[in-house]
């Protein structure tokens, strides 16, 4: 009996051998002996003429004004931006919820943009946002406002991207749209009976009712917008002036364009000691406003 | 119906039409700009429709850049393997966490979802230093090996479509003789098709929609795949926007069919996994 649960045991680890070579070679192993450059002035990777140098990495990477705007772009995206396309994701998904005719069309067009690749996003937005032949400035002109130029602006390119972002929120929009379908309408039926309006059945049973799923798009969300990079970077260098420009931009600067894989490193560790604070605050405060059905 | 029924219906699809041409509104600018001349993208105010309709933008974009064929295949090929090996070696790792209850499962199963919360832009600088030491950089290896070697979310995906497959069915094949690898390839894999299509789909969008990995390890022109082949041409005709709408355009085909035909499949996947990947 006992060899045979050994033999199992040794089929079970056959079976999931796969993931965990992956696991190993993918992830544990690089980032293990990567941690390490973020400690030394290592310049490419590979290199063997490198000297330990402690935390100065640490100590050096508030040093650069340009990592400082970098940070306070990020907080932008995250601060601005998260609300924004959750709020965005939630408005439409309310929107696509309407009981009418046709409207699974509607959910078919909305979540096209989407699954357009971000480049031919980058493309399309450049189409629509240029400041001389773009359509959106034609149609402000035709209002008697006059040209923006919205990529070329160091105020207007952040907006820009935040926009850009609600437009490519379909994955939200479907997770919110789930969400709303559990409701249980006997609930709307009793508060509508009770002579609650609309608003109010909005707040107290549809935003209670959905609210771990609004906990789960804001975290992902806001994982994602800490990250925020190829929008920045294919729609505009990061720029104009660097006020696109994002950590993770940062990141890539310091590997790619200064080769200073060491900084690098040492801002990835940053970034990920940041992001696992933000998400664990997240969830200690979510226990206070979220509900979980069959839970007391 | 009554006069109230009604005027709530008419907002409901006014609010629907208005939010659709928002959402609608730059995938028909952009359609109209491909079918202009290049001439006509430069009139103030702009036409809407274009007052000729021509395909001399992809005459253009394909004389600019006689590479696009082999991105286009590029980025199938890769899409395709990448597909595959989700669904070959995430069904298998994904028996193996349904199927067998032993200690080492409660313990290494956990640490899978963990990896799902892992920001991946902290590996970008670690797997290219790993990539640049195995010298893979500039070979489709970094894209294609890890999709063999089990990922996170279809690994969950499988699982959790394992799980509803009634245990019987298992005892049943052991009682003819069957072993654990029966089990896997003749009772649950032909149970699991809706699971698997959607693998095959969600990753081949994904890897189709992936722009940093290519962006990073692929730096031979002929390698591009398709997104990163389009991003040189804007830097090389960047003032031609006819031609650089119809390279989104193509983009977006491969994508825009799979989804008319596989809309189903791509919704539950986003549902269930809780993302785009």
């Amino acid at each position: 009996m006992n060899r045979l649960r050994k033999y199992d045991t040794l089929l079970f680890f056959l079976f999931i051998l796969p993931w965990i070579i992956g696991f190993m070679t993918f992830f544990l192993i690089p980032f293990g002996t990567s941690v390490f450059y973020a400690f030394t002035d290592a310049r490419l990777p590979g290199a063997t003429n490198f000297n330990f140098v402690g935390i100065d990495n640490f100590t050096h990477m508030m040093d650069d004004p340009i990592f400082l705007k970098s940070l306070l772009n990020t907080m932008y995206f995250v601060v601005f931006g998260v609300p924004i396309v959750t709020a965005g994701m939630l408005g439409l998904a309310m929107l696509l919820n309407f009981n009418v005719k046709g409207i699974a069309l509607f959910r078919t067009f909305f979540y096209l943009p989407t699954l357009v690749p971000i480049v031919a996003t980058v493309i399309i937005w450049r189409l629509v946002f240029n400041s001389e032949f773009g359509i959106l400035n034609a149609g402000l002109g035709a209002l008697g406002i006059g040209k923006v130029d919205w990529i070329g602006g160091e105020h207007t390119i952040k907006p820009v991207i935040i926009m850009l972002q609600v437009w490519i929120s379909g994955s939200g929009v479907l997770i919110f749209l789930a969400a709303l379908k559990n409701v249980p309408r006997h609930l709307y039926e009793a508060a509508a009976i009770d002579g609650a309006s609309g608003v109010r059945r909005f707040f107290q049973i549809t935003l209670p009712m959905i609210s771990p799923s609004i906990l789960f798009v804001i975290i992902i969300q806001t994982m994602y917008n800490f990250q925020m990079f190829t929008e920045a970077l294919l729609l505009s260098k990061g720029g104009p002036n660097y006020s696109a420009y994002t950590f993770v931009y940062n990141i890539y600067k310091s590997a790619f364009t200064d080769l200073k894989f060491s900084m690098a490193m040492t801002q990835s560790i940053f970034l990920f000691a940041v992001i696992s604070l933000v998400t664990l605050i997240l969830m200690k405060l979510s226990n206070r406003f979220v509900y979980y059905e069959g839970e007391r | 119906m009554n006069s109230r029924k009604i005027a709530v219906k008419t907002s409901q699809y006014t609010l629907l039409i208005a939010a659709l041409m928002l959402f609608a509104g730059p995938l028909v600018w952009m359609l109209s700009t491909m079918l202009k001349t290049k001439a006509e993208t430069y009139k103030v105010p702009p036409t809407i429709l274009p007052d000729t309709f021509s395909l001399e933008a992809f005459e253009r974009l394909f004389a600019v850049q006689p590479m696009m064929w082999q991105w286009i295949q590029n980025s199938l090929f890769i899409s395709f393997f990448v597909a595959a090996g989700a669904v070959v070696s995430s069904s298998l790792v994904a028996y193996g966490f349904s199927r067998f209850a032993n200690r080492y499962r409660n313990m290494l199963f956990p640490v899978v979802l963990v990896t799902l919360m892992i920001p991946p832009s902290i590996m970008m600088i670690p797997s290219y230093v790993l990539f640049s030491k195995l010298n893979w950089i500039d070979t489709w290896l970094p894209l294609i090996v890890p999709a063999w070697l089990g990922g996170a979310y279809y690994i969950f995906l499988f699982r959790q479509f394992f799980m509803t497959i009634p245990q019987e069915l298992d005892e049943a094949t052991y009682l003819d003789g069957g072993n654990r690898w029966t089990v896997y390839a003749r009772v649950i894999m032909p149970l699991s098709k809706p699971i698997i299509m959607t693998t095959i789909i969600f990753a081949f969008v994904n890897s189709w929609l992936d722009f940093l990995g290519p962006f990073l390890y692929i730096k031979n022109a002929e390698m591009f795949t398709l997104s990163v082949g389009l991003q040189l041409l804007i830097g090389q005709t960047s003032q031609d926007l006819p031609a650089l709408a119809a390279g989104a355009f193509i983009s977006i085909v491969p994508i825009g069919l799979l989804y008319l035909f596989a809309q189903r499949y791509i919704v539950e996947g986003v549902v269930l996994t809780g993302t785009k990947g």
